[in-house]
């Protein structure tokens, strides 16, 4: 373990660090940290690097005091956030000295609207209000979503809610940034934006991350690895290489190689499909249509798609799950049309929010739920998939879905897809706050059966490693690339 | 975490002062159990889905009624055999199965149900959140009060939309064509929806008073308002207006 060099300010020192999660049930969870130590100096720029249910979200609430104070636990060692000692401060005394930003966006959402969310902070600051306009405008103008004033959190997307946080912190203006997974759900042009963002600015910047992302080339001054419940500083220019180890993203593609020549081919298709969204609080920008003039998808094929924040790709895809109904054309599958409950059970679609998919006490009962539906399933073999389901995606059966991380509730939400064994599924961003072998090994999983997978992702590199046609959302239209 | 219940558009209601607004609501609300003619509860009734056809619109007056039809329902089926008296319009034998009473009591008791509905839902469609918020405050509310008001009334919506979307998982996972999907099952599928939605609102609490206090809602300082309310410009009129509309429609339509 190596911290950085003492300098004479450092805006973020942790010494000692070690943490545990409250234990239910009299069950005694394991450490999450132990004894991690490191520093950032004033203006820095680091990265933080760390697989997959490492605590990368506990460790930022932990450095802006959230936790152990709203999520128990046992927390020892000493945190110094622009000199100020964590354990002798308010959460609300660090408004304008720390800002996180959090791997999902929507639990921050405090406010009605993308404005007054922006603004709601400023207010606490005490702000005039000349001075709170000026900084909105500035912040909705820098991040694109001046038209999104006036529009829900529930009406965004998952990068345009990214996009507002982002726009909240820099119209507060704290001078250290925490940023969680920051670049997921951002399409290319805001990872872009971003990635300047943190090259050009004074602040220092914390991002934590479970890929390593092209953007992220001599971008960081210092690079961490959380490895085995400790910090260690790592060589800037061998990040990506080490990383890729620790992470398992070295290891073979599970994708690789793979043929469904056998079985028997089901195709997924629409024909001149108009999918409408609309937004009901924003007085711009109020609805758009977008067109899919033909859409194919083969059994045992992955295909993805792309398009920027907001494009309709989620909106699409409720549509081809049957969810949502289109404005107009039709959802096939070989060639036979079918109505919404019929593609509810054709097309398995994982949302973006794995929390609005899991929702029993345990891994168990939440895997076991959909086959205790199916008729002729006996208890013993009810039992038997669900053990080798979650033996396959390493889930304790034990375990409680709502206090599991971010990335482990992915996985489960890919289980409990796994176990229906649907013939196409619809993977909506799957790779956010996963590794790349990770979310890869699951999209194998998946597909064991020969399904046909629609991939959702603003990652090149990861498309590149699916492989596979490419779809793109442009200027309300859907196409091959 | 929260969500928007207002609907964007142009309206008169829109432009309408919300301090106006939140008088004319209540004193509207106290006229609904004023002593009031059938007839004048209906014209009320009537003034108030025009008044949200022509502000919010057609969708706002749908999507709302069916929020709250399976109430209406209940309402009118159980609601007369409430009133035992009076002149039998429905017997078995020598049993008075409804009488006229009670059927009017249940049409009242229906109107006034629709009409608090229409017009609390009105307030919030057509008045964004942050200007009921300094509306209340107008009116000395403490700004705590104030905000735990607004935040309830964007809360309760987003654990609605939750159980919309838990429901929608629900569905997406339904076993197979071979699943078992008789009555009973269906209505035992509404449990686990109706405990996902409490565990999804329950889990959601300590998240957010951490981004309450991250944004700084607990500081020494006086907050002060990115909104106001200098936009709106005929105060008096609105007013005026609030206070006339409730006293001249119970002058002419007492019972």
């Amino acid at each position: 373990m190596e911290s950085s060099p003492i300098s004479s300010i450092n805006s973020l020192d942790v010494t000692n660090l070690s943490f545990s999660y409250q234990g239910w049930a009299g069950e005694d969870p394991p450490s999450l940290f132990e004894n991690l130590t490191f520093s950032i100096p004033e203006g820095g720029k680091a990265l933080l690097l760390a697989p997959f249910d490492s605590g990368k979200s506990t460790l930022g609430r932990i450095l802006v005091g959230g936790i152990p104070k709203y999520f128990p636990g046992t927390l020892e060692g000493a945190i110094k956030v622009m000199g100020h000692d964590l354990a002798d401060i308010e959460i609300w005394d660090l408004l304008d000295v720390v800002t996180l930003v959090s791997q999902n966006p929507q639990e921050q959402f405090v406010a009605s609207t993308v404005e007054e969310e922006v603004a709601f902070a400023l207010e606490s600051l005490g702000l005039p209000q000349k001075e709170m306009r000026r900084r909105v405008e500035d912040a909705l103008t820098s991040w694109g979503i001046n038209e999104l004033r006036q529009a829900s959190n529930s009406e965004l997307s998952g990068g345009e809610r990214k996009r507002v946080l982002l726009a909240a912190a820099e119209a507060l203006d704290a001078p250290f940034w925490i940023l969680d997974e920051a670049f997921d759900d951002l399409d290319l042009r805001w990872r872009e934006h971003l990635a300047r963002f943190i090259q050009t600015t004074d602040k220092t910047i914390l991002l934590f991350s479970s890929r390593y992302l092209a953007q992220f080339d001599r971008l960081f001054d210092h690079v961490f690895l959380l490895e085995h419940k400790q910090v260690c500083r790592v060589d800037t220019e061998q990040a990506a290489g080490e990383f890729a180890i620790l992470s398992g993203d070295v290891k073979p593609n599970p994708l690789a190689g793979r043929s469904f020549e056998h079985l028997h081919r089901h195709t997924l298709s629409v024909s001149d499909l108009v999918v409408e969204r609309q937004r009901f609080s924003a007085s711009q920008a109020q609805r758009f249509h977008l067109q899919v003039p033909t859409f194919r998808l083969h059994s045992g094929e992955i295909v993805s798609l792309v398009g920027p924040n907001g494009s309709g790709k989620s909106s699409l895809s409720r549509v081809l799950c049957g969810l949502d109904e289109p404005l107009e054309g039709a959802r096939m599958i070989d060639d036979e049309v079918l109505d919404g409950s019929m593609l509810n059970r054709s097309v398995g679609y994982l949302f973006q929010n794995p929390d609005l998919q899991i929702f029993l006490p345990t891994v168990k009962e939440e895997l076991s739920y959909s086959l205790r539906r199916v008729k002729g399933l006996s208890d013993e073999e009810i039992s038997k998939r669900v053990a080798e389901c979650a033996d396959l995606f390493e889930l304790k059966l034990s375990h409680t879905p709502s206090t599991m991380s971010y990335p482990k509730r992915k996985a489960l939400q890919a289980a409990v897809y796994y176990l229906l064994d649907r013939p196409f599924y619809i993977l909506d961003e799957l790779d956010t706050a996963l590794t790349y072998h990770s979310a890869l090994a699951i999209i194998g999983h998946l597909q064991r059966n020969g399904a046909g997978i629609l991939i959702i992702t603003h990652d090149r590199q990861f498309i590149t490693r699916v492989g596979g046609r490419v779809y793109q959302i442009e200027e309300g239209r859907v196409s091959e690339r | 975490m929260t969500m928007n219940t207002y609907l964007s558009n142009t309206g008169w209601l829109y432009r309408f002062d919300p301090r106006a607004k939140i008088l004319l609501l209540v004193l509207l609300l106290g006229w609904l159990f004023l002593p009031i003619t059938l007839t004048g509860l209906g014209c009320m009734l009537l003034v108030i889905l025009f008044v949200a056809l022509s502000n919010p619109g057609p969708r706002f007056v749908l999507s709302t009624f069916t929020s709250i039809l399976p109430m209406i329902i209940f309402m009118v089926l159980f609601a007369p055999f409430n009133v035992r008296s009076g002149t039998g319009l429905i017997t078995i034998r020598s049993f008075v199965l409804l009488t006229e009473e009670g059927a009017l009591q249940a049409l009242r008791l229906a109107i006034r149900f629709i009409s608090i509905t229409y017009l609390a839902t009105l307030l919030f469609a057509t008045t964004p959140m942050p200007e009921i918020l300094l509306a209340l405050q107008w009116y000395r509310l403490p700004y705590n009060a104030s905000l735990i008001i607004t935040l309830a009334f964007t809360y309760v919506p987003f654990i609605a939309d939750g159980f919309a979307r838990i429901e929608e998982s629900h569905r997406l996972r339904e076993a197979g064509m071979h699943v078992e999907r008789k009555r009973i099952g269906k209505i035992r599928s509404l449990i686990p929806t109706l405990t996902s939605s409490l565990v999804l609102a329950l889990r959601s609490i300590p998240t957010l008073a951490l981004s309450l206090e991250l944004r700084g809602y607990g500081r020494a300082n006086k907050r002060t308002r990115y909104h106001d309310l200098s936009s709106y410009r005929r105060t008096f009129t609105d007013f005026l207006i609030s206070g006339m509309v409730p006293v001249i429609s119970f002058l002419v339509f007492k019972a």
